[in-house]
């Protein structure tokens, strides 16, 4: 040990409060002078204007590459100074420890920057000087090792094509990457800190703000937000958040971001595609539903409908072309967008067909913009060189709390719309409570009569049309006629039920049923009756079965089922649906000739018949109407000796329709018309009726002569 | 000329003197440098001392954090405004200059100056914003140790010096010791992290552990003195920033100080 270190162990041993064992005391210094890990050095500030080294381990000599008995006298400050190259005199404090960081000289000239912590003897004179590198090697390495790491993680960060963003506190972010900047189209130095929140879409600022909230309490979340980078346009991002804890300093949170704009806008294109028609670019039906379903959820809300169809728009189609109609639709299209007040809505129902939704629970103003789509709409529009001046008929409704769903206000305003076409079209009329009424009596009739037709509870009856030719009358065929007896409303004639079927898409399943059943009939009388059954039984077909081309099929499919030869059936089919598409019945009849079966055109000489189509269609018999029939006895015998002629000629058989006295039948007779029907000789009769009428001779009525 | 009067080690002792007075401060301080320590005991900490309670909630609901109004709970308000803040506000507190009448006139001015310029440039040096932000509130408790103890003296310094290293070299001369400093002797005393205090100790000289604080003090200086002759930003850094970021770095401050202000209630 040296004189030094002795004297100051003898200082120690005197000052010292706690009075250590003098053993201790030295055992402490030997292990301290010795220590090569640690630079120790024990200086005096007492006396001098500026520390002086008087003691110092072999750490310190190591350190500063000096001997001990080379530092011990010296100034401290020729072997270490702060960085600010100013006194070292501020770190020698009375009564508390201090550190500071000093550069060490060392004796080959080398730098190292240290910490140096002082620590004052209780006499105030001396303190002991504990040197060591600011960074050992170890912290250099480790420092060394987070640093690449941290630089590799900032380069795949940075280089990353994902826009990422890195909160440290709150919504504070410390961090943002090259792709993010490019997304936004701004510098780090804009975004960094909140200057991000400035480009957040202001509709979403507060989902933003909740959910970072959610996600520093600890939470993962994703949510799709819009920003607004610096050109103003909007951009579509899915964000990912991931929590960021640093303990002892807070939470952050890491958000990736991916950019959707571009996926969004297709998303968009193919969903307005989807809702809006292609010609106009109105919405469709299916947006016009969710737009007034959307208006209903509130109760109070008022809201008006308006469905409009333009007049005569077939006439334009037809006549100036389909181009020139759809012209016409995006025009008319353009003008109700222009009509319609904000946030009313526009929507092209089908066809020629609109519907406007207001937001308004009052009739002055829902009448105020249908008067406007009027005069607006029927500007005159230049279509092929023909001016057009279009008009359109309005019907109005307002909601009321029988409107439960959009497919009620839009059936009533249908109905409005149809009341304004029926008194005299470019109008405008608000929903009349007793055509509603009417209407929802059809629309229940309707629906009455698909499940009549379900559950087979058409009946028919049969007309017999009987041969006068020879001594004993031969019972040539019968008309089977539809019956449909309601359960509540009683007997609805067949001209009701026929035009219900036709208007509503019924007709097919009305004459399938009704073929079936007199075949079925037909079949059963050939074991009941033998020789006196009736040998044919005729079918009335309606205008809308000659445009279906499964009519063939179905009738060679219902034969077969029977059991039936074709030349038992006769299908009668009116003038009036036979002329309506002659080319179309010309081709269907052909077929069911080719077949066998019989064709007869119900009530000749009410249409407009072609002859030269008469001539070609394949028919086999004309039934002279019954108007005709009923003016023989009046003397007015012209028309039925036309058509009977006509019939002879074009050797077609003839059937007189509507026959109800002897005298009738006696002057068919004479004029050469042997088949007759009608009440004459016998109303039409149910199926067991028929079977005893066949058995009984085929009783006429008692008749009342002429 | 040096105040003989000016004893540091006085100075510091009635620091300890005053965390006698402020216990929740003194423990916020004291504990919230321990790793172990979670926002939760920081919370309960916190929560007995119902100024420095609000004073956080405020903070964290603030603009500066960009939760306005968000944060219901303080557990939820230490970890938005980070364990660090925390320390900071607790710091002022305990220092005693958060409601002390005699400090110079632009003290907290100047302050929130340098924490949001501190807060802007973090990043940059490899600091969180919020670190720096509040190695920049609290740069300046030196300023308010010297003012205390020498009210006339310290005012007819500044008035006659510019801020910044100006400053530094008269409170040197002066006292012996520049106000970050002392600041950093304080923050020592009640042991704040070693780079904390390394970065005020070496704001004056050069070298990069002050580099942050000195460039924070170059843009608080031509933000607040309208007569600072302008030092580089890369020299003072040793060019980790350069002039063509001053721009940016100062409307950022500029922003930063309105919402800092706001979120202290200055």
């Amino acid at each position: 040990m040296s004189a030094v270190a002795a004297s100051s162990v003898d200082d120690a041993d005197r000052r010292s409060p706690q009075r250590e064992p003098r053993d201790v005391v030295a055992a402490v210094l030997h292990a301290a002078t010795a220590d090569a890990e640690v630079a120790l050095m024990v200086t005096d500030f007492s006396d001098a204007v500026e520390p002086i080294i008087r003691w110092s381990n072999l750490g310190a000599t190591e350190l500063l590459g000096r001997a001990s008995s080379d530092l011990d006298g010296e100034r401290l400050a020729d072997f270490m100074q702060p960085p600010d190259k100013a006194s070292l005199a501020t770190i020698f404090r009375r009564e508390r420890p201090t550190t500071t960081l000093v550069t060490v000289r060392t004796a080959v000239g080398e730098t190292v920057a240290c910490r140096l912590i002082a620590i004052p003897a209780p006499d105030g004179c001396l303190w002991t000087l504990r040197v060591h590198p600011a960074q050992s090697d170890l912290e250099l390495a480790l420092r060394a090792s987070a640093d690449a790491h941290e630089h590799r993680f900032k380069v795949l960060a940075e280089r990353s094509p994902v826009p990422t963003m890195m909160s440290e506190q709150g919504m504070r972010l410390g961090h943002v990457n090259d792709a993010l900047c490019a997304l936004l189209g701004v510098t780090a130095d804009k975004l960094i800190g909140t200057g991000w929140m400035a480009y957040i879409h202001g509709e979403d600022l507060e989902r933003m703000t909740d959910t970072v909230v959610a996600v520093l309490a600890g939470q993962e979340r994703e949510m799709q937000a819009r920003f607004v980078d610096s050109q103003r346009r909007v951009r579509y991002t899915d964000m990912r958040f991931t929590p960021l804890h640093t303990p002892g300093v807070g939470d952050g949170f890491v958000a990736t971001m991916e950019d959707i704009t571009d996926r969004r806008a297709l998303e968009e294109q193919l969903n307005f595609q989807a809702t809006h028609d292609s010609l106009t670019g109105l919405p469709r039906r299916g947006k016009l539903w969710d737009h007034i379903t959307a208006a209903m959820e509130d109760p109070q809300a008022g809201l008006t409908c308006m469905f409009l169809d333009l007049d005569n728009f077939k006439l334009v189609n037809d006549s100036l072309g389909h181009k020139a109609g759809d012209t016409l639709l995006v025009e008319i299209a353009h003008r109700l967008s222009g009509s319609v007040r904000p946030g009313d809505l526009v929507a092209r129902f089908g066809g020629d067909e609109f519907v406007v939704v207001c937001g308004t629970g009052s009739l002055d103003t829902a009448l105020e913009v249908a008067d406007r789509i009027l005069r607006v709409l029927s500007d005159p529009v230049m279509l092929g060189g023909v001016e057009i001046h279009p008009r359109a008929s309005i019907g109005v409704v307002l909601r009321s709390p029988d409107h439960h769903s959009a497919d009620d206000l839009i059936r009533d305003c249908d109905i409005a719309m149809y009341q304004a076409k029926a008194r005299g079209r470019g109008r405008v009329m608000v929903l009349d409570e007793g055509a509603r009424s009417a209407v929802y009596d059809t629309l229940t009739l309707v629906s009455d009569l698909r499940q009549a037709l379900e559950e087979r509870r058409i009946t028919l009856c049969y007309q017999p049309i009987v041969c006068y030719e020879g001594t004993h009358p031969q019972l040539a065929s019968v008309e089977a006629l539809a019956r449909w007896q309601h359960p509540d409303r009683g007997t609805i004639p067949a001209s009701v039920f026929v035009r219900l079927a036709e208007e509503h898409g019924l007709v097919r399943e009305l004459g399938e049923l009704v073929l079936d059943i007199a075949c079925a009939a037909m079949a059963a009388w050939q074991p009941q009756l033998g020789a006196l059954a009736p040998p044919q039984v005729n079918v009335n077909l309606s205008a809308l079965q000659m445009n279906d081309h499964l009519l063939v099929q179905t009738v060679k499919r219902t034969l077969r089922r029977h059991g039936l030869r074709p030349e038992q059936l006769c299908l009668e089919i009116t003038e009036s649906a036979l002329m309506n598409d002659p080319a179309t019945a010309s081709i269907i009849l052909g077929q069911l000739r080719d077949h066998g079966v019989l064709v007869a055109i119900d009530d000749f000489g009410t249409g407009y018949s072609s002859l030269a189509y008469l001539r070609r269609l394949p028919v086999h018999y004309l039934k002279v109407d019954r108007s005709f029939v009923a003016e023989l006895q009046d003397g007015h015998t012209a028309v039925a000796q036309a058509v009977i002629s006509l019939a002879r000629s074009l050797e077609l058989g003839v059937v007189a329709e509507g026959v109800e006295t002897v005298a009738q039948m006696q002057m068919l007779e004479r004029m050469g018309c042997s088949l007759v029907q009608g009440f004459g000789i016998s109303q039409p009769l149910a199926g067991p009726d028929l079977v005893d009428w066949c058995r009984s001779g085929l009783p006429t009525p008692q008749v009342d002569a002429p | 000329m040096r105040v003989a009067g000016l004893d540091i080690d006085a100075v510091l002792d009635s620091l300890d003197q005053m965390a006698s007075r402020r216990p929740v401060a003194a423990r916020i301080v004291a504990t919230s440098n321990n790793d172990s320590t979670g926002a939760t005991d920081l919370a309960a900490i916190l929560g007995a001392d119902v100024a420095l309670a609000a004073k956080v909630m405020k903070l964290a609901n603030s603009a500066y954090f960009g939760l306005s109004g968000k944060v219901t709970s303080l557990r939820f308000a230490v970890t938005v405004v980070g364990f660090n803040t925390v320390r900071s506000i607790a710091t002022v507190s305990l220092a005693g200059i958060d409601d002390a009448t005699a400090l110079p006139e632009d003290f907290w001015e100047t302050s929130v100056h340098l924490a949001a310029a501190s807060g802007t440039l973090g990043p940059r040096f490899q600091e969180t914003a919020a670190d720096a932000m509040c190695l920049g509130l609290l740069a300046q408790l030196g300023v308010g140790l010297l003012h205390q103890a020498d009210a006339d003296g310290y005012g007819q310094l500044t008035a006659t010096t510019g801020f910044g290293p100006e400053r530094f070299i008269a409170e040197t001369r002066r006292y012996g010791i520049c106000s970050p400093q002392l600041t950093a002797e304080a923050l020592q005393q009640w042991r704040f992290p070693v780079e904390m205090v390394d970065a005020l100790r070496s704001v004056h000289a050069a070298g990069p552990a002050g580099a942050l604080l000195r460039a924070a003090y170059e843009i608080t200086a031509r933000l607040v003195d309208p007569g600072h002759r302008r030092t580089s930003l890369g020299s003072l850094t040793d060019n980790r920033i350069n002039e063509s970021q001053a721009p940016a770095t100062l409307a950022r401050t500029r922003a930063d100080v309105e919402a800092l202000r706001a979120a202290l209630g200055l």
